[in-house]
């Protein structure tokens, strides 16, 4: 039954991207994840990341502004699409039904 | 620096829709990384670029892809193609050219890789020497010989640490075998010592390398000898019967893989070297009649090792010897050693290379076809290239179409010439008389050189067209003024030249090389030879001497008793025979008190009385020895050559003087009684043999010289008091001119394929003159028709034609000719019997060539110059 493919790189991309709303764009995703995971992301496997969703269909992206920091390159920006909106929250659903499911009796092994 | 190059390898793998706003991004991480370190902030840039190749953000490889522009691509096939089709004598001529051209060019180095492979299977076999013998007299290199004495093998490990071993073998000219009832000849049987395998690696199929040579009376068998001898069943334990000297049974103890092609030492069956102690014991540091091989170490200093031979040959063969051990590579013995005593005929390197010459002649005039068919037809294409230029192309993209266009023609030409050198390679096979190989078409060795030289043919022939075609200007092209221009048509001319210039060289080398063969053929050879008929006689053992010698007269008296039989007589060696069958001496020589001694090889045969006259020796001065004189069984007779090397040209001087070998003053002394006109025992290539002569009662074979009116008869009678006299031995004769054929079989053979190459690179050139003819004329057929209008005659106007081109002619020859002179005197010089350098062939050879140029282009002119000129002039 698996409906919606979501990596678990993807599905943090796919949050951060939510998180920035209109300013989600690649220097700013990549810092953004840097900075809440702690984590190094590389621009390659970002992008690639970028780019597969929106293939898939849970991103939207348009085309930004350019400044002279950037070469004259225009941004691009990406925006969760109604369709990413429902792999998260499936892919949280499906989470919150296994958390349900672990019975007490796991933790307190764990805890012993 | 790192930052660009990153960014230029970025731009070509990424996608390019993704390509503007990821290099946004990386920018703008570059700049906030350069408030940092900057070297550093290039590396991460870097890094992160090399990260960005992932499959989802590089170009895809069908659209768009790496490769660019597969759109013009398909147009320069389509237009390459409809070209290539449209003019189908062009491109049948290129593609036929280059195909016979690719076809000879690939065999023959197929041949020529084969010469060059011999003897590098063995393992070590770049650690392989062959101990030699040289004469030196006065620091004067003499004869050198590839034989050694046996114990120098030995000697030699012992007294230099880096030769590591050695092995000894003694090559025995025929022995006969007995096998229950069957009588077999063994041409090819080598004595070899236990060290044998270890320095030859041959795949051993049964029997243990280190001991089946040990024991004396050991054979190891090839595998199809054992085959011939015991069919299917295993040999190993199985004893033969050797019948001559040895008159013994004989173990078989090992077998082994038959031995390849391309050795120059060959042999069916290997005998343990104790089988013949006998002869060592009396051979010793007297005799150096053996074969010797020796590893050394691949580290070792051979300058230094060389060094060392003079002192040791001092030691070990005596202190006043002229002769020196000699190391000598055995990957070389094929191609470049020319000792005396050779086991076999050599190959020669002079000929290979001339080889290498002609195939590369070939190619080249099969490419330079191309280069000249495709300048020439340049105007044809002009339109094209300027129309293509006013819509964008530029000259790059010209180039890259033309470029391609060599290549389709040489790619089907490539794959025609494998097809070619399959059809031609049973011919070739034969020419050469080895079987290189079964087919090419499955040798990786063939097919990777196929590759290499079809791009290069691609390359060498292709660019220069595409530089000439990529080049007009479009405006001229368009507007019509369109001409060839002067350096085109000079380097067009040129190459003809250079194409003249290859053919008259190989028809004139080819005419050089026949002409020298039939002179060695002809040639006086101080000896009639026709009708003579020579075999080998019964081997005896010691205890039956005095039965033979009796048996061998009655043999020679019933033969001459024969009316088909004209006389007949017995020989150590048959005329005819390669430069190892003969006896000879490096003791020195002198006639006693009228010269000095004289360091010199001195060549010895023995025969009986019967021998001068059945082979048809002239005499010059005394007489022949004869067998009822008592003295004249330690007289001897000689040749001229062996007095005029003493510098004595009053020959008759020397009569009734004696010779005397050796230094010994007590050595035996032989009278002179008679002197024989020079005669030429072995090849042309051959001075004579300065030759003293003996009497012997039992040599080894019979001559007989048969009536001419009758043979027939006489080799029946021959045959029939053989099995009277010699039941128990085969008897196996051959006519002594076809020996001496023989002997020029390399000659010959050398000649055939020197002749067919040239025929081919001949034929190649004439097709393209053909083709570029036929574009000339063409060309120029509205001045044809103007001049036709004017009163010029066919006639005329083929005259035109003529003197361009019999003017080209004549700077190929001026070129030609030198070359031709340098090449082929000094292959004559390997002859010491040649021909003077034949100039009377080289006018042949010439006119040859004006004759095909002149109908070649005859042809082609004549097509234009009989068309009407209201025809040509009717337009403009």
């Amino acid at each position: 039954m698996k409906k919606f493919q979501l990596g678990e790189f993807e599905e943090i991309v796919l949050l951060t991207v939510g998180v920035l709303y209109d300013e989600a764009y690649g220097v700013a995703i990549k810092q953004e994840i840097e900075r809440r995971l702690g984590r190094k992301v590389s621009v390659g496997a970002m992008q690639s990341a970028l780019r597969r969703m929106e293939k898939k269909g849970y991103l939207s992206s348009r085309e930004g502004e350019t400044n002279a920091k950037r070469g004259g390159k225009p941004k691009r920006y990406f925006n969760i699409t109604a369709y990413g909106r429902k792999a998260l929250e499936y892919s949280r659903d499906v989470r919150t039904e296994l958390w349900n499911a672990i019975p007490e009796i796991a933790f307190d092994v764990k805890m012993a | 620096m790192i930052k660009e190059w990153a960014d230029r390898l970025f731009r070509w793998y990424c996608h390019p829709d993704y390509y503007p706003d990821i290099k946004g991004d990386l920018e703008e991480l570059y700049n906030e990384h350069l408030q940092g370190n900057a070297r550093i902030a290039q590396y991460r840039y870097a890094g992160d670029v090399l990260l960005l190749f992932r499959p989802t953000l590089i170009r895809p490889i069908t659209k768009n892809s790496i490769i660019k522009d597969t759109g013009m691509f398909r147009n320069y096939f389509k237009i390459s193609v409809r070209n290539l089709v449209k003019h189908r004598v062009f491109t049948g001529i290129n593609v036929i050219g280059l195909a016979f051209g690719l076809a000879s060019f690939l065999l023959i180095n197929e041949y020529i890789r084969f010469e060059r492979s011999y003897d590098r299977f063995f393992t070590d076999s770049d650690q392989l020497y062959r101990l030699t013998t040289d004469q030196v007299v006065d620091s004067v290199l003499g004869t050198r010989d590839a034989m050694s004495f046996h114990p120098s093998g030995r000697a030699l490990v012992e007294e230099i640490p880096s030769i590591l071993n050695y092995t000894t073998t003694y090559k025995f000219d025929e022995v006969i075998v007995r096998k229950g009832d069957q009588l077999m000849t063994e041409k090819k049987i080598v004595a070899a010592d236990s060290n044998y395998f270890k320095l030859f690696d041959y795949e051993i199929i049964s029997g243990d390398p280190e001991t089946m040579l040990n024991d004396p009376n050991s054979l190891v068998l090839t595998e199809s000898k054992a085959k011939a001898y015991f069919g299917d069943q295993n040999p190993i334990g199985e004893t033969i019967e050797l019948l001559g000297r040895f008159q013994r049974q004989f173990q078989v103890t090992g077998l082994i893989r038959d031995t390849p092609e391309n050795t120059h030492y060959k042999f069916d069956i290997l005998m343990s070297l104790k089988s013949i102690q006998d002869r060592l014991d009396n051979d010793g540091w007297n005799g150096f009649n053996y074969y010797t091989y020796l590893l050394i170490d691949r580290k070792a200093d051979m300058e230094k090792v060389r060094e060392q031979m003079p002192e040791l040959s001092r030691k070990y063969i005596g202190e006043d010897s002229k002769l020196v051990f000699n190391l000598q590579p055995v990957e070389d013995i094929h191609l470049y050693s020319d000792f005396t005593f050779e086991p076999e005929i050599h190959g020669s390197a002079k000929s290979v290379n001339f080889l290498v010459i002609i195939s590369v002649f070939i190619l080249m005039i099969a490419w330079v076809n191309y280069v000249n068919l495709s300048t020439a037809r340049a105007v044809d294409r002009a339109k094209e290239v300027g129309l293509r230029k006013v819509i964008g192309a530029h000259k790059g993209q010209l180039m890259f179409q033309f470029l391609f266009e060599s290549l389709l023609v040489n790619l089907v030409g490539a794959l025609l010439a494998i097809g070619v050198a399959e059809l031609l390679l049973p011919y070739f096979n034969q020419l050469i008389g080895k079987d290189i190989t079964e087919h090419v078409w499955n040798q990786p060795e063939f097919l990777k050189s196929l590759l290499v030289f079809f791009l290069i043919g691609t390359a060498v022939s292709g660019f220069y067209p595409a530089i000439v075609l990529s080049e007009f200007k479009p405006v001229t092209v368009l507007k019509g003024k369109f001409r060839n221009s002067k350096s085109g048509v000079l380097l067009r001319k040129g190459l003809v030249v250079v194409q003249f210039a290859a053919s008259l060289i190989l028809i004139a080398g080819t005419f050089v090389v026949f002409k020298q063969v039939n002179f060695m053929q002809q040639k006086d050879l101080g000896m009639d030879i026709d009708y003579v008929i020579g075999f080998s006689n019964p081997g005896y053992s010691r205890d039956q001497r005095e039965e033979m010698t009796d048996r061998f007269k009655m043999f020679k008296e019933d033969l001459k008793n024969h009316h088909a039989i004209i006389n007949a007589g017995m020989v150590t060696n048959l005329p005819g025979g390669g430069s190892s069958d003969i006896s000879s001496t490096s003791g020195g020589v002198r006639i006693v008190g009228m010269t000095d001694r004289l360091e010199a090889t001195t060549y010895m045969m023995w025969s009986d009385e019967g021998y001068y006259e059945t082979i048809g020796m002239e005499l010059i001065g005394g007489r022949y020895l004869d067998e009822d004189l008592q003295i004249d069984s330690s007289s001897c007779i000689v040749n001229e050559a062996f007095v005029r090397r003493f510098g004595i040209y009053n020959l008759d001087s020397v009569l009734n003087e004696k010779i005397m070998f050796g230094r010994d003053p007590d050595n035996d002394k032989y009278p002179i009684v008679g002197i024989v006109k020079d005669f030429n025992r072995t090849s042309l290539k051959k001075e004579v043999e300065p030759t003293v002569m003996f009497l012997w009662e039992r040599p080894s074979y019979t001559l007989v010289k048969l009536n001419p009116q009758n043979y027939q008869e006489g080799l029946a009678h021959v045959e029939t008091t053989w099995s009277k006299f010699f039941s128990n031995a085969p008897y196996d004769y051959t006519f002594i001119d076809q020996r001496f054929e023989r002997l020029y079989q390399e000659d010959k053979r050398f000649g055939k394929v020197f002749g067919s190459f040239s025929v081919f690179a001949i034929i190649v050139a004439i097709l393209g003159l053909f083709g570029l003819s036929a574009f000339m004329a063409i060309q120029r057929t509205k001045e044809v028709g103007v001049r036709k209008v004017m009163g010029a005659s066919v006639f005329n106007i083929i005259a035109i034609f003529y003197k361009d081109f019999l003017s080209l002619v004549g700077i190929a020859a001026i070129i030609g000719i030198p070359i031709v002179y340098y090449a082929m005197d000094s292959w004559l010089d390997n002859y010491a019997y040649r021909i003077n350098f034949p100039w009377v062939l080289i006018g042949l050879a010439i006119l040859m060539i004006v004759l095909f140029a002149l109908l070649t282009v005859g042809y082609q002119t004549y097509k234009v110059a009989i068309i009407n000129p209201s025809k040509t002039l009717r337009y403009e």
